[in-house]
């Protein structure tokens, strides 16, 4: 008790008290100037005169369980007393938030259920700044938090900052380029073509990432275009049709942020782009097909890194213009369809490869 | 500790609580949150205040670059933002003019917006579009460098609260209006405006804070008005307008605020005050106001010296009196009228509530002196009553001391401080 109960407790003073029963059944009496300071349990005593005793305690919510109990009615014990300053009660919140953050968070709850909206306020704040400035992957480990969104979804929203993204944009294609081509080998498609079919399109990953208006739309461009490659090779369809779905999709693929996984694979023509308008942003989570590479980033080959840290920079000093005359070629392209692939260079023209000499 | 076994700490929490703790993180700390998990995904979008500014992006010294980022953050905001937005705030240097606020606008017109701040940069000032106006459930609005021109069919704010014009283009006939049709209106700041003359006609208004070179302002329907602070600057043709002005400056602006609690003038507020016949007895008497603070005042004035008479005079509940001098001590040192204070000033009148009493960037002119010496014999509760002398005075100082020194005192437990620097 505190020192402020023990100087009560007199004979000729008679101090109340209430009884609360936490959800595990145990019941506990608390001084009344204390209970009563928390919302909800002084209107269950006023409006439903339940807490004279024992048998009609009150039952707190399920969320405060008897230590959270303990700590909010430390807190509420020093808050009743009226006399204090506001340093002194500023001070005293400032010890008193200082636990381990499943506590922090547990409390939070408690505090809500009780209605007690200072504590919420003080607990809120400190997991606000627990919060502030953290990246996503420290922010999940320190509440345990699944990391259960695909890569997609977490490009949805908006962008994020990471460091060097274009550096992990870049290791993530290209990881996801290197498992492709493992599982190609396996397929044991017609080689030659497959080469082909490998080379030039990380070389598409590269001005797709660096060309048009953005990285993402960059990677989903040429992630589109990647799935259709692989389907064309397998069903040996260099049909026209075939061609003009690759060109919708870049064209939508240039018009919004991103495209989920399932675009490039399916081929639609339609890309199910979830969300805005134009970005370039630098700072971007990145995507990931459904393959989940998140450890391939360290591979890259330190040439090829450097190649493309060149290009980025090239292909990003000539993004900042002629954006309309680019939609114009893409357009106007759409009608002299061969059956090879062609990407949106950053120099604003279209190049085809044809052969595996280019680059 | 196996993190996949362990327990979701903060996901399950009630929404309420998940956005109290994300109004308080930065916008884009905040939006972050969305990929955390699939619960949190969204559960930013329902936040109700949105608050930007230049920490919302990447810095860098591209000027360009910054304002493309900052406007694309914000449209993509609003855009995957679901429900009411309350409160929009955007300060920033970078955007001045541009379509994209125009469209943010009439997107948040839409959603109930309540209070909009709004911080433009320099620059070319951004025109207010209509869409603003349709803003019906507004209670708080603050611009800062805009062009603002209500359509002649606008009606007014009806649950405008507070109202916030910093160096904002709008016609004194606008200002008017819009202040009389907004019944509701609390708070008043204007700002930095050119040569206003204002009638402010605003039943609910409690605080009013006016700064700029203001030719003439009347208070005419102020009832409740319990605070204000007002610095008016002075340009020639006020002061011309002023020499030729007639009616009583004090009683315009002072005449009907009979619930004033502090009064806080700055740099030509007496001034302005003195100007104008002076119409004998106050009609009103300032029964609650408890803290005044005149700036500048210059005691080689009489007509000034006056005023803060006038005031504290009719201030009987006075608790706390704040006066910077500012005379120009070659005039003040003539001193004109001395005997003024023996022969025509109020001697019946007690400050039975005054407590402290603060007169700084004192001169040590005898008007000066002989305001002090006014209060300390007027002021039977008076506490503290400090002086500093003005940092150009030093050879004075000492004088200063020894008349001080002299001085009757009305209060036993007055203490005097005189405040070296």
């Amino acid at each position: 008790m505190s020192e402020v109960d023990m100087a009560v407790i007199k004979p000729e003073m008679m101090k109340s008290y209430i009884w609360l029963q936490t959800a595990d059944g145990s019941i506990q009496q608390v001084e009344q100037e204390v209970a009563m300071f928390c919302p909800m349990i002084c209107h269950e005593v006023i409006q439903k005169g339940m807490g004279s005793s024992k048998n009609y305690a009150i039952s707190l919510p399920q969320r405060v369980n008897p230590a959270m109990l303990s700590l909010i009615l430390d807190y509420c014990r020093f808050h009743q007393v009226p006399g204090r300053s506001n340093k002194e009660r500023k001070s005293f919140d400032e010890k008193f938030i200082r636990m381990d953050t499943k506590r922090l968070c547990e409390l939070t709850s408690a505090a809500d259920s009780l209605q007690l909206k200072p504590l919420v306020d003080l607990t809120s704040r400190a997991l606000a700044r627990i919060i502030e400035g953290k990246s996503p992957e420290e922010i999940r480990e320190i509440f345990h938090l699944p990391d259960d969104l695909t890569e997609e979804e977490k490009l949805e929203p908006l962008k994020n900052t990471t460091d060097d993204p274009r550096i992990r944009l870049l290791n993530r294609l290209y990881a996801k380029k290197r498992k492709e081509l493992k599982e190609r080998q396996k397929l044991k498609n017609v080689e030659v073509e497959e080469e082909r079919v490998d080379d030039r399109s990380v070389d598409d990953l590269l001005s797709f990432i660096n060309g048009d208006n953005g990285d993402s739309k960059g990677i989903k461009t040429s992630k589109s275009k990647k799935k259709n490659r692989r389907r064309k090779d397998q069903q040996k369809n260099t049909s026209a049709n075939e061609v003009l779905k690759t060109h919708n999709k870049e064209l939508n693929g240039l018009n919004s942020v991103c495209c989920s996984a399932e675009v490039g694979q399916k081929s639609r023509g339609g890309v199910g782009a979830t969300s805005n308008l134009n970005d370039v942003e630098d700072d971007i989570f990145t995507s990931k097909n459904e393959l989940d590479d998140g450890d391939i980033d360290d591979e890259i080959d330190p040439a090829l890194k450097e190649k493309i840290d060149r290009e980025v920079e090239d292909f990003a000093r000539r993004l900042n213009s002629d954006w309309p005359e680019r939609m114009q070629e893409i357009l106007s392209f759409g009608h002299e369809r061969k059956p090879v692939h062609f990407s949106l260079n950053g120099n604003g023209s279209l190049r085809r490869y044809a052969n595996s000499e280019q680059r | 500790m196996d993190d996949v076994l362990a327990p979701d700490l903060i996901s399950d929490l009630p929404q309420s609580i998940i956005e109290t703790i994300l109004t308080r993180l930065p916008i884009r700390d905040a939006v972050r949150t969305s990929i955390l998990s699939s619960k949190w995904r969204y559960k930013w979008a329902t936040l109700t205040q949105l608050v930007f500014d230049e920490k919302c992006v990447i810095s860098s010294n591209d000027r360009c670059k910054v304002e493309d980022s900052l406007v694309k953050f914000i449209t993509r905001t609003l855009f995957l933002h679901q429900g009411p937005i309350h409160k929009f705030q955007l300060t920033t240097t970078h955007l001045q003019c541009c379509p994209d606020i125009d469209q943010w606008l009439l997107f948040l017109s839409r959603n109930d917006i309540k209070e909009l701040v709004l911080e433009l940069g320099e620059g070319e000032w951004f025109r207010v579009p209509s869409c603003l106006f349709n803003c019906k459930k507004l209670t708080r609005l603050d611009l800062f460098r805009c062009e603002f021109d209500p359509p002649p069919s606008f009606k007014g704010f009806l649950c405008l609260k507070s109202l916030n014009l910093h160096q904002v283009l709008v016609s004194p006939e606008a200002i008017e209006s819009l202040i009389s049709s907004c019944p509701l209106l609390e708070s008043l700041a204007l700002s930095y405006f050119d040569s206003l003359a204002l009638t402010i006609r605003a039943p609910n208004l409690k605080y009013l804070c006016l700064e700029g070179e203001f030719k003439d302002i009347c208070l005419e329907n102020t009832p409740l008005l319990v605070a204000m602070s007002v610095a008016m600057y002075m340009t020639d043709d006020i002061a011309e307008h002023f020499e030729q002005s007639s009616g009583c400056n004090f009683n315009r602006f002072l005449g009907s605020v009979p619930r004033l609690e502090r009064l806080i003038g700055h740099i030509y507020f007496t001034k302005y005050l003195s100007i104008g016949d002076d119409l004998g007895r106050l009609p009103v008497t300032y029964v609650h106001l408890k803290v005044v603070e005149l700036n500048q005042v210059s005691f080689e004035d009489m007509k000034e010296i006056l005023v803060v008479l006038r005031l504290i005079t009719n201030s009987p509940n006075l608790r706390e009196l704040q006066i910077s001098g500012s005379s120009n001590t070659l005039a003040a040192i003539d001193a004109p009228d001395l005997d003024f204070w023996d022969d025509q000033c109020p001697s019946d009148c007690t400050f039975k509530q005054l407590k402290l009493v603060k007169m700084t960037d004192m001169s040590g002119v005898p008007h000066e002196m002989e305001f002090i010496k006014f209060l300390l014999a007027n002021s039977p509760a008076l506490e503290t009553m400090s002086i500093s002398p003005c940092v150009y005075v030093m050879d004075g100082r000492l004088n200063m001391l020894i008349e001080l020194l002299r001085f009757r005192r009305a209060s036993a437990q007055a203490e005097i401080l005189f405040i070296q620097d």
